[in-house]
């Protein structure tokens, strides 16, 4: 009977303990969540044959922590992500299973637009590229990276090529030629954008990508707004409200990342939040 | 030249004494509810294999194929150890090993009985969990569409290969087990030697680079020699080419064999002249 009724109280103070031991665990820092993960050569020789879920959960670690980023974004908490951490354990997670494209698709949606760490994202894309073979996904990314952020259209092209001919989609094909003879980089912005919005499922992505697109969107509402403003009057606008004025954009719209638009001395489109995340 | 009555009775009779031996132990085996335990957990494993492939963000069915292969590994790899280092010894301990010798049966017939009965056991074992396997990966790869296709056979090949590298595993904890009077040797042993060799190519593979180069000719002599003498687990791994549906060299099937049965051979070979050395 002594036994029972001891047992009884256990199991009742373990069931109210999990829910404040579940809260307490959630509440640990950021930092705590993403931890330290040890060198690729060593974990090569201490998994056995597991090296695949074992990158897996490398990449999985970095996306819960980015994802708690997010969150944490959304309730107006700014934390500076460690990006150095992540980027070191994707790059562990790649070498650990060099075929794994999660590791590849989120280096190329956190570690380009948010940090430009462009050229180091490329070098992991190239060892994509020369493992996954059939892939047209990762040539895509680094012609783009090249194009887009590098200027590198000439670097880009036979990236996109190599895209086009595996994929067989002509849309990579006129991005490849796109990047020889074009120069509007918010349109390829928006290209990009919005062909990798419909194949992304991971909400916290997804939302980053549709806050760029929507910003892309405004900067190149503005970006007409200004050359017709130079054609009509032969000089660029003294400010950004002056497209307002002349009835050229029914008003200025608002940076989703918080910032606010202007105007370079060059007539260029900027914003003060340099489309990077701020406090709100 | 046909051989005498004699020898000719006599071979049957060894045959038939094996076969009863290995149906002995083999219900034996089925009858352990540690056994029972193990696959329970094992199926556990499988069922939440669906759950987690979902937090893949571009390769759910792959991350579904390699979680599923590392479960099956890992009970093989347990069910071996368990088996194999639990073999002789503890029969000897039992006097369950004296009591078969007053039998007209040779201790070579008796511990070849007891190395087929635990590979017909992991046999039925992998076939049952790479059945359940299978309808996990069905069920996982419908979540996201992926670019590869499912290639089941090589899925079967990479179990079937574990399943190979698991009896050599067996064949080194029944020796262990033939010279040890208790579970620490061969457990520990067969432990060692398992890591050991699951991570001997990557360290062979490193020395012979530039690494191997700072290395003294003695130390270096060493770690070749050792690599050599340790069994070569990473052989059997074909893990990534079911994992990424990637074309097999038939040759490394080939080699992958061969090399396990001469090498599990000789560890029989050394297990049976142990044992009859072995005061009972």
């Amino acid at each position: 009977m002594k036994f029972r009724l001891l047992f009884g109280i256990l199991l009742l103070a373990h069931a109210l303990l999990l829910p404040h031991l579940s809260e307490r665990l959630k509440q640990r820092s950021v930092e705590v969540k993403l931890g330290y993960i040890p060198h690729p050569q060593i974990l090569k020789v201490s998994v056995a044959d597991h090296s695949l879920p074992v990158a897996e959960a490398a990449v999985m670690k970095v996306l819960f922590y980015f994802g708690t980023l997010v969150e944490k974004f959304q309730e107006n908490i700014v934390i500076r992500p460690e990006y150095l951490n992540m980027y070191r354990t994707l790059e562990t997670a790649i070498l650990l299973d060099p075929y794994n494209m999660d590791g590849y698709y989120f280096a190329q949606a956190a570690f380009t637009w948010e940090v430009g760490r462009v050229k180091e994202v490329n070098r992991l894309l190239e060892i994509g590229v020369e493992n996954r073979q059939w892939d047209y996904w990762l040539p895509f990314y680094i012609g783009f990276n090249r194009a887009y952020f590098l200027k590198d259209f000439a670097g880009a092209a036979p990236y996109m090529k190599l895209a086009a001919e595996r994929s067989g989609d002509p849309l990579f094909a006129k991005l490849a030629a796109r990047y020889f003879y074009e120069s509007k980089q918010t349109d390829l912005g928006l290209l990009f954008l919005d062909t990798i919005i419909a194949q992304t499922k991971d909400k916290a992505i997804k939302a980053t990508y549709e806050m760029r697109r929507a910003a892309l969107l405004m900067v190149t509402a503005l970006e007409k707004g200004v050359a017709a403003y130079r054609s009509a009057r032969g000089s660029n606008p003294e400010r950004i409200e002056d497209l307002v004025t002349e009835g050229l954009i029914p008003e200025v719209p608002v940076d989703p990342y918080g910032g606010n638009f202007y105007l370079d001395s060059d007539g260029r489109v900027r914003t003060t939040s340099k489309l990077a995340e701020q406090p709100k | 030249m046909p051989l005498p009555a004699v020898l000719l009775s006599a071979k049957r009779m060894s045959a038939h004494q094996f076969v009863a031996l290995t149906l002995a132990n083999l219900r034996m085996i089925i009858r352990d509810r540690v056994l029972h335990g193990v696959l329970g957990v094992a199926g556990v494993m499988l069922v939440l294999v669906p759950a987690f492939s979902s937090f893949s963000m571009r390769q759910s069915q792959e991350v579904a194929i390699s979680l599923s292969l590392s479960a099956i590994s890992l009970v093989l790899m347990v069910l071996t150890l368990l088996l194999g280092t639990s073999s002789i010894w503890r029969d000897i301990e039992r006097r369950y090993t004296a009591s078969i010798m007053t039998l007209p049966v040779s201790r070579v017939i008796y511990l070849l009985g007891k190395f087929a009965a635990m590979a017909l056991f992991l046999l039925i074992c992998a076939v049952i969990l790479t059945a359940a396997g299978s309808l996990v990966v069905l069920l996982a790869a419908t979540q996201y569409p992926s670019d590869l296709p499912i290639s089941w056979g090589t899925i079967a090949l990479a179990v079937l290969a574990d399943l190979v590298k698991y009896l050599l595993l067996g064949g080194i904890a029944i020796l262990l087990s033939t010279v040890s009077t208790s579970f620490f040797l061969p457990f520990f042993g067969t432990l060692a030697i398992y890591l050991a060799g699951s991570a001997s190519q990557e360290v062979f593979e490193y020395v012979s680079g530039q690494f191997g180069q700072e290395i003294p000719a003695l130390s270096l002599a060493a770690i070749k020699g050792t690599y050599y003498l340790l069994p070569n687990f990473a052989a059997f791994n074909f893990k990534v080419h079911a994992v990424y549906a990637l074309q097999v060299q038939p040759g490394s099937v080939v080699f992958a064999c061969i090399y396990a049965a001469t090498y599990t051979g000789l560890l029989l070979i050394l297990a049976a002249w142990s044992f009859n050395r072995r005061a009972l």
